[in-house]
């Protein structure tokens, strides 16, 4: 039996990432949808080559509307693929090993996406 | 009484089935979950393609060509129609959390979100493929 004070930590945690899920679910609607339109209804998807970020990273406005898409898609969607591993996954050691493997996956390309917004030139 | 007897009837299920039988909260259960992590993939692709406009412009764009063909566009569609319901069946999800008025028409609610889901995706889906209709794919 788990002590009280980790168990409700625990419950508090569970709280908090249904909360996330809720903001960062209504923000994700506006910035992802915005951004598929950008990048496949307004401009045709081969309009889009590196001259075309080039010119919409120049200003740094975009850049943060890009990372912040990035971030909250990439939380919202490794939180939702760790309640689904939870259900799906039973096993307690492979469970184990599917998250570290997503994990980090996820960590290693947010990391790698964060730096070509904040680093290209 | 007799909403709660339906919702035992219909969440009722067999020895032999795991499958809760939830009716059209499950298919929208279920709906979310698979466009969820087909964007969620998607996701970890776009990453790596994108970030090599950074490595070499060069090869971004010729990896983005790619993105031109009409199996691609295909797929393009196909994400569309999964982030449009997602983002439309989660503002559902929201609004059943949020407010008690909106459970009673839950069912409604979900007719709401697949009609916005078609009624956007398909007229976006073909501006995505108007290209290979018009014959002036390269």
């Amino acid at each position: 039996m788990a002590p009280a004070r980790s168990r409700r930590s625990r419950q508090s945690f569970e709280t908090w990432s249904w909360f996330f899920m809720r903001v960062s679910g209504l923000v994700l609607v506006f910035l992802a949808l915005l951004h598929f339109a950008i990048t496949h209804i307004v401009n045709d998807v081969v309009e889009t080559d590196a001259a075309f970020v080039a010119e919409r990273w120049d200003n740094p406005l975009w850049r943060l509307f890009d990372w912040t898409l990035l971030a909250l898609a990439l939380l919202h969607g490794l939180n939702g693929l760790r309640w689904s591993i939870d259900d799906y996954v039973r096993s307690p050691a492979r469970r184990a090993w599917v998250k570290a493997v997503v994990y980090t996956t996820s960590g290693v390309l947010f990391a790698y996406g964060t730096f070509s917004i904040v680093t290209f030139t | 009484m007799s909403a709660g007897t339906e919702v035992a009837a219909s969440t009722r299920s067999t020895a032999t089935s795991t499958i809760y039988r939830g009716r059209s909260g499950q298919w929208a259960f279920v709906g979310h979950r698979v466009s969820g992590v087909l964007v969620f993939l998607f996701l970890l692709l776009h990453i790596v393609d994108v970030s090599l406009v950074n490595l070499d412009p060069q090869l971004y764009d010729e990896v983005h060509q790619l993105y031109g063909n009409v199996v691609l566009r295909l797929f393009e569609v196909g994400l569309l129609f999964a982030l449009v319901f997602h983002a439309l069946n989660g503002l559902r999800i929201v609004a059943v959390d949020f407010f008690p008025g909106a459970v009673r028409r839950e069912r409604r609610l979900l007719g709401a979100v697949v009609f916005l889901t078609l009624a956007v995706s398909i007229p976006s889906g073909y501006v995505i493929l108007l290209p290979f209709i018009q014959g002036t794919l390269r």
